[in-house]
């Protein structure tokens, strides 16, 4: 589960004339319980990728308190962080593919990370490669791909490892509305057998396809909550 | 069916070296394996050098100090006239020098130089003679177990009671500002290892660091997946490791004709054997006589250099890595 109390985060401070970052995030509190699904709305700059990052373990909130998969996030170690890590699957705006490692490998990287055996993975990856359609391109290269299936390459690597929370960045941008919906069918089953899922979105017509719980931000702030 | 084919397990080498290679860090294009193992092997040459200057210092300081140092020279004038004390049969002064040199506590050896060897010290001066008129006096020489400048002192006042005139000259003042300079070059050699060193540290923290900087996305991502601190500097130690012992080894076979050079060189300041012999081209004695003109603990500095390089590496890129990855939340 997530719980935030009072969050607030601000990117580092310092400029070369001394003057402060900009604050991202303020006074956010909220839950998500295990299985919740949740719509991360809000115009460009609310703060949703901020709060994204936070709950993706790529910084720690500068104030209040944040709880992911039990752990206070505040006070975890490098070590407790990396491990929490394992057990999150990232869907990013920009995939985040390795360019140089082909669709296999790249979906493989959280099993091997986990140091699963290599049969495990192959039979892992190929099944995922099977239901995201793209399995005759076990070996290309994400250059060599279009968007959607890149797009599909980074959900696939987000999910191969069975996390307990999935974050997802504008997950069906380069999607057609067929694959979109697989997505959101995956997703259900997902939370369903108790991942925590948020997915941030300006799909209005995805929002009303599948109707959910949704937290707004504007401005740094949660003005929605429901 | 083709699908089917494609999905079909690989064979266990092709998993192993698919796994090795696939976790996205790609160290053969972050960490170059030909610019840090030369840059190694040059420092390991520097370093073996420098080495070989400590063990050299080292060898001779420990040689003048048990050799020279701890030698006394006595010089006995008109040697055959009769001795003060009065003995049965009677001694000459010489005898009765050798007689009381025979009974001093912590002497290791009493010789007197013959008309030969006084001949061969004498040859700069007087040229080749053997048939002096003048009654030369006899020359003694004292090995003590160390000659402190209390015992020469001692000694002098007892023999000039046995025969007055006697002079008694410690060679070890010579040889204590000899080893004081071995242990000066000694330091020199070591400090020199120091830097050697230290630059090798930095060079390889430099390459570390542009490793890092051409592999940050996906440094990122698998940390942002997971990875932990250890491994991914694991991975990049392991790398520099195996490529610091290459450039480490290489060094030691650059260094080790240098080396027997030198201690040919070096060879009749060490020792009053005669020079160690010319390796030869036949491999099993040529090792065997290399291992003799080489000093013992030089061989086994040579053969530490490619092990220390790899383990100078492994600390250098553990601390870079893990420093630089603090840089992440």
């Amino acid at each position: 589960m997530i719980r935030l109390r009072d969050v607030g985060f601000r990117y580092d401070a310092g400029g070369a004339n001394g003057t402060s970052a900009p604050v991202a995030l303020r006074q956010l509190s909220f839950e998500v319980p295990q299985g919740g699904f949740r719509w991360l709305l809000g115009p460009s700059g609310a703060g949703k990728s901020s709060l994204l990052r936070l709950l993706a373990l790529g910084a720690r909130p500068t104030s209040g308190m944040l709880e992911i998969l039990g752990s206070d996030i505040g006070h975890a170690s490098r070590t407790a962080l990396a491990r929490l890590r394992r057990r999150i699957g990232v869907v990013h705006q920009d995939f985040r593919l390795l360019p140089d490692l082909p669709v296999f490998d790249n979906i493989a990287l959280p099993l091997r990370l986990q140091h699963r055996p290599e049969d495990e993975v192959h039979d892992e990856v190929h099944a995922i490669l099977d239901w995201v359609g793209l399995a005759s391109r076990a070996e290309a290269r994400p250059p060599q791909l279009s968007g959607g299936e890149q797009q599909r390459v980074a959900i696939a690597r987000a999910v191969i490892h069975r996390p307990a929370l999935v974050l997802a960045d504008e997950p069906t941008n380069a999607l057609d509305e067929y694959q979109a919906n697989r997505l959101m069918e995956l997703f259900r089953d997902l939370s369903g057998l108790g991942t925590t899922i948020l997915v941030a979105t300006h799909n209005d017509a995805l929002i009303r396809r599948y109707p959910a719980h949704e937290l707004e931000l504007a401005q740094g702030r949660l003005v929605r909550n429901g | 069916m083709a699908d089917r084919d494609r999905a079909a397990r690989p064979g266990l080498f092709a998993q192993w070296h698919r796994a090795r290679r696939a976790d996205g860090l790609a160290l053969r294009r972050a960490l170059p394996d030909r610019l840090l193992p030369l840059l190694v092997a040059a420092m390991a040459v520097l370093a073996a050098l420098a080495l070989a200057g400590a063990t050299g210092a080292q060898i001779l300081s420990a040689r003048w100090s048990s050799g020279a140092a701890s030698m006394l020279t006595i010089q006995i004038p008109d040697p055959e006239a009769p001795a003060t004390a009065k003995t049965t049969p009677p001694l000459t002064r010489a005898d009765a020098v050798l007689a009381a040199l025979a009974d001093t506590p912590g002497a290791a050896r009493v010789h007197r130089l013959d008309k030969a060897e006084l001949a061969t010290l004498l040859a700069p001066w007087l040229g080749q003679q053997n048939d002096f008129a003048l009654t030369l006096p006899a020359i003694v020489e004292l090995h003590m177990q160390a000659a402190r400048p209390a015992d020469a002192d001692a000694l002098a006042r007892r023999l000039a009671a046995t025969a007055p005139g006697t002079l008694v000259e410690r060679n070890a003042e010579w040889g204590e500002r000899l080893g004081r300079l071995a242990d000066s070059l000694h330091s020199c050699a070591l400090l020199a290892v120091a830097i050697v060193v230290g630059i090798a540290v930095v060079l390889i923290a430099a390459t570390t660091r542009a490793g890092l900087a051409a592999r940050r996305l996906p440094i990122e991502l698998i940390h942002a997946m997971g990875a932990t601190d250890g491994y991914i500097a694991g991975r990049f130690a392991r790398r520099t490791a195996l490529l610091a012992f290459i450039g480490g080894l290489a060094g030691s076979v650059l260094a080790l004709p240098l080396l027997v050079l030198l201690s040919r060189v070096a060879a009749p300041f060490a020792t009053s054997a005669t020079p160690p012999p010319t390796p030869t081209a036949d491999w099993a004695t040529g090792w065997t006589t290399l291992a003799h003109t080489l000093p013992t603990p030089l061989v086994a500095t040579l053969l530490a250099l490619a092990p220390a390089a790899a383990l100078i590496g492994w600390l250098t890129t553990q601390a870079t890595v893990r420093a630089w990855l603090r840089t992440l939340p």
